[in-house]
């Protein structure tokens, strides 16, 4: 029965997506087909951030490649002889289905992750967070000169609205599960071995940088899923949608959620996500002499971050996941039995 | 015991995670507040106005978002349109493209708006257009100038405001024929639609009336040093006769401190990125011979210009900042006119209205929709920036 469990959550979020994308009107599916984003995105950051201990600032450079990459393969070719006359002929004739433009977006940024992370990697502390946040610039750079390919500053317009529930959860569903396992692994216990101590884990004989290049690769091709499913969202992409502020949004999801804590991270994408959109509506309805008060969702977000990292450094799960919070909360009414600290036990891994 | 203490740390956690988590089931539409009159008898008419109110766009968003509340309160103060009060439906778009396409989605589905104004940037426009276009909602752009808007977007699109190839060719016949420039120094923000696209309609038409380019440069948005493009232009011999700055408002003024600073004086140039008070608070006294072409010259004798100055001024207690409060205020009026001429609320017969609109008199000058087109010919002011104030200098019809 504990076998098919997943199984079934995954129908339970599957059919909720499948219904709410019937029921729900187009606002509230955008909602939270920028949730199922968000959540990819601080789940697939926390493989390296919080796992293998690598602080990367990488989100929006996969990103970037994930959304051009499926936004230039799914165009219709029509739109494309208007809108990107000088690309390649072969380029400028096909129109590829969205999942098939997705994965490529994959394929490429995990090359350019592993030609980065090849160097990088070798080194310990916080090059990797310089090199990715060099990535973004150099990104930006390209898609902003590199007319034929990207309109450069113009941006690519007019994408195909593919992005739906079922997409977005789908996708969601895919990222929490495979990095579940990695992480809850022998693989997983490797990269955490590698977090706590190099050495004592290339001692017990860890292969140290395959293990962090794993991490990082892997991160970044779920990232560029991400930014393949907002490109068919929003539909318009310009070289500077993707910033350093998307970065901070998806550091910011993974440490209030809890470094080390994939339930964490689906927490905190939620809070970043849902917390804006109803505080937009406070500020409309708290108007102050007829003055809506803007910028009050921005000050609130802020606070709440400050005051978590001042109450709970470690962020809201800790290094908890759901089930080990489940497990202590049931263990309350069952005192006599003793039970390992579960928390504990992965902390020490 | 034990158990009890690894618990507690954990508390504030769940109980916030779980009141997030009823408050999302649980909140209902918010009541908005109306325009502050009394209950009218008829259902108010709905109209979206969208803005990056806070952000890089606030400067010229939130002037915007005013002018579009005084116009609201002007029409509901006579009586409102169709015998129904206006209710504007104004929602943060906070300059991020995630939240203004939420906030447009959440115009149309949620509070059912029968048109949407607002956006003053292309970018923007680009992202949220497409939504209002599906549902079939009218979209009037306030201060979007990308010309090819309407056609890339659809047939619910409209522009209020003429296209960046209008005022580029305005301000490059202004330094021609009133400055006698022959020569031009061109530096570039590379990072967004507009300023690479007025850059290319002033290169164009600045070098076929006879002008040259004797130096094109680029920054970035966001760059706060621009020593290394103020060198090379020192380096040039002879000076060039003006320096063209195509740039967003949050450059204009640094821009303009660090040239005048380094001792350029040729006239700096450029087109509405530049409208906004910040080139006289960051250049301060160096905010000398800065000449930009936009939608309106606030003193501007033109006596629909000056009712509309007094009226803001009265209402928001400080003159409008800039054009795009006029131009704020002319698309909200614009909609009311077609919802007017077509006695209806409903959005395709609005769009139907707004598409024929002829000779409507707006505060930043006449809009016409020519056949098949929503894009409106409309004049050119041109501004002067001189020990820090700003004055009208005349209209061009490029």
């Amino acid at each position: 029965m504990k076998r098919f469990l997943p199984f079934l959550w995954m129908a339970a979020v599957m059919g909720t997506a499948g219904l709410a994308q019937v029921l729900l009107n187009d606002y509230y599916q955008r909602v939270l087909a920028v949730l199922a984003i968000n959540v990819i995105l601080a789940v697939s950051l926390n493989l390296t951030n919080g796992f293998s201990g690598d602080f990367s600032l990488g989100p929006a450079a996969f990103m970037a490649i994930g959304a051009y990459t499926s936004a230039i393969l799914t165009l219709p070719a029509q739109t494309k002889a208007i809108a990107l006359p000088d690309l390649p002929p072969w380029l400028g004739q096909i129109a590829l289905p969205f999942p098939v433009a997705t994965l490529l977006g994959c394929v490429l940024a995990g090359l350019v992750a592993f030609v980065v992370g090849l160097p990088v990697l070798r080194l310990r502390g916080h090059y990797l967070a310089v090199a990715t946040l060099g990535l973004m610039v150099i990104l930006q750079v390209v898609a902003l000169n590199w007319q034929a390919l990207t309109r450069g500053a113009r941006g690519i317009s007019g994408l195909p609205p593919f992005t739906n529930l079922l997409w977005a959860y789908g996708w969601m569903l895919i990222t929490v599960l495979v990095i579940w396992r990695i992480v809850y692994s022998p693989l997983g216990r490797a990269m955490m071995a590698v977090r706590e101590d190099e050495l004592a884990a290339a001692c017990r004989g860890v292969r140290v940088f395959r293990t962090r290049l794993f991490a990082f690769v892997t991160s970044a091709i779920f990232t560029s899923v991400a930014g393949a499913l907002w490109a068919h969202l929003i539909t318009a992409i310009t070289p500077s949608s993707f910033s350093f502020l998307l970065t901070f949004n998806v550091v910011a999801m993974v440490v209030i959620g809890g470094m080390g804590s994939i339930s964490g991270s689906v927490l905190g994408a939620a809070l970043m996500t849902l917390l804006p959109e109803l505080l937009r509506r406070v500020e409309t309805a708290l108007a102050i002499g007829g003055q809506p008060l803007y910028g009050l969702s921005q000050v609130v977000v802020a606070m709440l971050m400050l005051a978590v990292m001042l109450f709970r450094p470690q962020g809201l799960m800790g290094q908890r996941e759901i089930g080990d919070v489940i497990a202590l909360l049931l263990r309350r009414d069952r005192p006599t039995q003793p039970v390992a600290p579960v928390g504990e036990a992965r902390r020490t891994a | 015991m034990i158990q009890v203490r690894q618990i507690l740390p954990n508390l504030p956690a769940f109980a916030l995670a779980f009141a997030l988590g009823l408050s999302a089931c649980a909140a209902p539409p918010p009541a908005r507040p109306a325009e502050q009159q009394p209950a009218p008898p008829a259902e108010p008419i709905k109209i979206g106005a969208l803005y990056g109110v806070t952000g890089g766009m606030s400067s010229i968003d939130a002037p915007g978002l005013n002018g579009m509340k005084l116009a609201a309160k002007q029409i509901n103060a006579a009586g409102g349109l169709l015998g129904r009060q206006i209710e504007l439906i104004a929602i943060d778009g906070k300059t991020d493209q995630t939240a203004t396409t939420n906030a447009a989605s959440e115009m149309i589905n949620v509070h059912k708006v029968v048109a949407i104004g607002g956006l003053n940037d292309s970018t923007f426009a680009l992202a949220a257009g497409p939504i209002a276009q599906k549902a079939g909602i009218p979209f009037v752009t306030a201060g979007a100038t990308l010309p090819t808007l309407p056609e890339q977007i659809g047939d619910y699109f409209f522009m209020a405001p003429f296209g960046d190839d209008a005022q580029a060719y305005a301000i490059a016949d202004y330094a021609i024929d009133d400055m006698g420039a022959k020569t031009a120094y061109m530096l570039v923000d590379q990072a967004y639609d507009f300023t690479t696209a007025l850059a290319k309609f002033f290169k164009e038409r600045f070098t076929s009336r006879g002008g040259s380019i004797v130096l094109e440069d680029i920054y970035r948005s966001g760059d706060t040093d621009f020593s290394a493009q103020i060198a090379k232009v020192k380096a040039l011999n002879p000076q060039p006769d003006v320096l063209f700055i195509s740039a967003v408002p949050s450059e204009a003024g640094i821009t303009t401190k660090q040239f005048r600073e380094a001792g350029l004086t040729a006239p700096i140039i450029s087109g509405d990125g530049f409208d906004t008070p910040l080139i006289a608070e960051v250049a301060g006294e160096d905010a000398d011979d800065v000449f930009y072409s936009t939608h309106a010259g606030l003193d501007n004798p033109d006596p629909k210009v000056q009712a509309f100055v007094k009226a803001y001024t009265e209402e928001y207690g400080r003159p409008p900042e800039n054009a795009f409060a006029a131009l704020g205020y002319d698309t909200l009026n614009l909609i009311a006119d077609a919802i007017k001429r077509a006695g209806s609320a409903e959005p395709k017969a609005i769009r139907d209205a707004l598409a024929a609109t002829k000779g409507f008199n707006a505060i930043t000058g006449q809009i016409t929709y020519m056949e098949g087109q929503r894009k409106p010919d409309k004049t050119v002011s041109i501004i002067k920036v001189q020990d820090g104030k700003y004055s009208f200098v005349k209209e061009i019809k490029p």
